[in-house]
């Protein structure tokens, strides 16, 4: 009888804990990229306190993942080497200019709209790195586990690319305006949802049709979720706090592992042979029991925190609602 | 054609090293003086200490997001760069302390947040101050388990080494041993008293540069409080510093007897060797520099202490690290002097603080010290060569031989040259970003996101 592979499980809700985090500040590059005026106040209270969380949250997910996978690493760097390296770059480029936005008070060349566009720019295209990430260790397109290497063209040219891609910036486009609460997009929100999860379910059969299974239809479902609540001012609400869209998000996010577990690059590598073994067993439940607790506390004393301020700032108002349409 | 490859691995991780070093000095300097200002204004309500507090922050918010990720650079670097000593801490007990080193950075993110953006919304007299501890408490613990990850580099246990030599097959894993190896006690010290000696330095130079430049008395009772506060620091880090060094160079003879043969340029071994000042090797004589007779025999208390004839010269590191030790010591020597001098003259009611030639000397020591800090760890990393795992592991058989790192790996080094200047331009810009007027009030802050 097969036992449960805990360390992945532990790995990949680690992973989906971090991406939903990167995606709520994905969908808010794309706002403040496209209507920074109008979306700036909405979108820099979350992100600035937070996004500090998500890259703290990146490195617990590598970490984790050297602890359960180590004989993966060499063949994920000889892979991957290059786009690992542009990835950092980017990394460094979105912390540096946010940080650098938060703080400037003086309007001379670069002001805080072109630091917080540039942050927006770096994130969008870190994005995109981590897509193609996801997408090569998912499919195995463009990668050839014989000789270890990866070809941009043999990735970009498999027909299951570009619209996963696609479907996840549409998606994201689509559900920007439910988290944010961003009122004048409402209308948008539904339609471009429910296309993005279309294109993702198509990207995935392109793929391999075995990737759209029933499987398909819980991440499916619990994506447009949000998108249909806030159609309805009574509903609205419950999707545009932040934790119950944060939750959600983490269930789509981790509902979608059977796409690499039990076999990841669509059948190259089978997750419980590259797993660790021994004693590094038990030091990882322990220290992960440990740390997830201690994490769980610090999150917990930070929503705390927010949600006092916020009510201190309101004078003991409810949170805010999401903003009608001005039209 | 490999061994360019690894080479430049070398080089892109000691760059970027180099430079994280850097910034994080800044980082835990910052966060110490932000604590220590916050218990000072809390406990004498002096409107100067809560301006102080609050001006720093904004520069710990930057050096801490830029240095972070710069982190987060150096973790991916090593999976990325080296990825056969990775996978050798993947399977050991070392990936335990990077993964408690995660949860050390959490403390120190989540509290930082909770500190920057909403400790004005607590009204208790010492809560802000309370805020800050385990900010230092989480900045200095990742500090030092990063320091032991490099202790057991230095000096590996936590399985079967000899074992892993002969077959290649990690076995007989402890996976607690590695937190605690002969060398951890000493590089610990080491690196809790010269990395926030370094970032102390920087900021004091900084403070006593506009002490004496500020135009109005408020801002100069800033800088003048600011410096007061970095110089006892530093007095008591540089104290520290030296001991750690004694404890360092106890554990090198014991621990890496070759390392420290060529730190020394001890060409034979003996009892009552002599220091060697500068100079180089040639065949088996000492040529150019200066000597100290029996100095060294002194200072170990005569007991065997190791000579590079004891080792095949294949496995000799670069012996240019006697000469980055040197300038480390000598620059040490030269920056406890002065910060004596500067104490001595404070405590002769003297004022150093107002004498040009000692606010620019301050500056010029604070440089020198970065400088010292970064030939210490170039003494320690090179003197580990040909070794990324002392006599277990070579940096050819840990390195990525993919050709693909070398355009990206150039950029990066294109990014950093212009990254870390730009950081600690807007670290000074923000920090005299809003008029002192303001932060001697002190604005409310708040956030009304809907969780």
């Amino acid at each position: 009888m097969p036992t449960t592979n805990w360390l992945f499980y532990i790995n990949f809700a680690v992973f989906s804990v971090f991406l939903t985090l990167f995606i709520t500040e994905l969908m808010g590059a794309i706002l403040l990229l496209v209507a920074y005026e109008r979306s700036k106040h909405r979108v820099l209270e979350h992100v600035v306190p937070i996004w500090e969380v998500t890259g703290t949250f990146a490195v617990f997910w590598v970490v984790t993942a050297d602890f359960a996978y180590p004989s993966m690493l060499i063949p994920v760097a000889t892979l991957l080497a290059g786009y690992i390296v542009v990835f950092l770059i980017l990394l460094v480029a979105r912390n540096a200019s946010i940080s650098f936005a938060e703080f400037i008070v003086k309007r001379t060349w670069l002001d805080e709209k072109k630091l917080y566009q540039t942050y927006a720019a770096s994130t969008l295209l870190l994005g995109g790195v981590v897509v193609l990430i996801l997408s090569a260790i998912v499919s195995g397109a463009g990668v050839d586990l014989a000789t270890l290497s990866f070809s941009f063209v043999g990735w970009l040219t498999n027909p299951g690319s570009v619209p996963y891609l696609l479907g996840v910036l549409v998606i994201g486009v689509g559900l920007a305006p439910v988290f944010y609460g961003i009122g004048e997009l409402r209308r948008w929100s539904l339609p471009l949802t429910v296309v993005g999860v279309a294109i993702e379910a198509s990207a995935l059969y392109l793929y391999a049709s075995s990737f759209l299974s029933d499987l398909f239809l819980v991440p499916a479902v619990l994506t447009i979720l949000p998108a249909v609540l806030y159609q309805s001012s009574r509903t609205a609400p419950i999707v545009t706090n932040k934790i119950v869209f944060g939750v959600v998000s983490c269930l789509i996010i981790f509902s979608q592992s059977y796409l690499v577990y039990p076999t990841a690059f669509h059948g190259g590598i089978t997750v419980d042979a590259v797993t660790t073994t021994g004693p590094m067993v038990n030091a990882f439940l322990l220290l992960s029991a440990v740390g997830i607790v201690l994490v769980g506390l610090l999150m917990a004393l930070y929503l705390a925190v927010v949600t006092r301020s916020g009510r201190l700032k309101a004078g003991g108002t409810p949170p805010a609602q999401p903003q009608e349409s001005a039209t | 054609m490999s061994f360019p490859i690894v080479n430049f691995d070398r080089f892109l991780f000691a760059f970027t090293i180099a430079s994280h070093i850097l910034l994080v000095s800044v980082s835990i300097g910052l966060a110490i003086l932000i604590s220590v200002v916050e218990f000072l204004s809390a406990r004498t309500s002096d409107k100067y200490y809560r301006a102080l507090a609050r001006r720093l922050i904004r520069p710990f918010v930057i050096s801490f997001g830029v240095g972070t990720a710069s982190g987060i650079v150096m973790a991916i670097e090593l999976v990325n760069l080296f990825p056969g000593f990775m996978t050798l801490v993947s399977k050991t007990g070392v990936i335990a302390i990077f993964y408690v080193e995660v949860f050390a950075f959490f403390v120190e993110t989540v509290l930082l947040v909770v500190y920057a953006y909403y400790a004005d919304s607590f009204r208790g007299k010492y809560t802000r101050w309370a805020l800050t501890l385990p900010i230092v408490v989480g900045t200095v613990l990742s500090a030092v388990l990063i320091t032991m990850v490099n202790a057991w580099m230095n000096t590996p246990n936590g399985f079967n080494t000899a074992a892993f030599v002969a077959t290649g097959v990690v076995s007989g894993v402890n996976p607690w041993a590695p937190f605690l190896t002969v060398s951890t006690g000493y590089e610990v010290l080491q690196v809790v008293t010269a990395v926030p000696l370094t970032g102390m330095m920087l900021i004091g130079g900084y403070f006593a540069y506009r002490y004496l430049v500020a135009p109005g008395t408020e801002e100069r009772t800033l800088f003048l409080k600011g410096l007061r506060i970095t110089v006892v620091a530093s007095v008591v880090l540089v104290a520290l510093s030296v001991l750690a060094g004694v404890l360092e160079i106890e554990g090198l003879y014991q621990y890496q007897p070759l390392k420290y043969a060529a730190i020394e340029l001890n060409p034979t071994p003996g009892t009552n060797l002599p220091i060697t000042v500068f100079g180089s090797l040639s065949g088996t004589s000492i040529v150019g520099g200066f000597q100290v007779p029996g100095l060294q025999g002194m200072i170990t208390h005569h007991v065997m202490l190791p000579g590079l004839s004891q080792y095949p010269s294949s496995e000799w590191p670069p012996l240019l690290i006697h000469t980055t030790f040197d300038i480390m010591v000598l620059g040490g020597v030269l920056l406890g002097l002065f910060l004596f001098a500067y104490v001595a003259l404070w405590a002769a009611h003297r004022r150093p603080f107002d004498n040009k030639f000692l606010a620019y000397g301050f500056v010029g020591f604070s440089f020198l010290t970065a400088l010292v800090m970064e030939f210490g760890w170039a003494t320690d990393e090179i003197g580990r060569q040909p070794w990324i795992v002392y006599n277990v592991m070579t940096v050819n058989q840990a390195a990525n031989y993919s050709t693909a790192l070398i355009v990206p790996g150039i950029v990066i080094v294109v990014f950093y040259l212009l990254l870390v200047p730009l950081t600690f331009y807007f670290m000074v810009r923000v920090f005299n970003g809003r008029p002192l007027d303001l932060d001697l009030k002190g604005p409310p802050v708040g956030n009304d996101a809907n969780y």
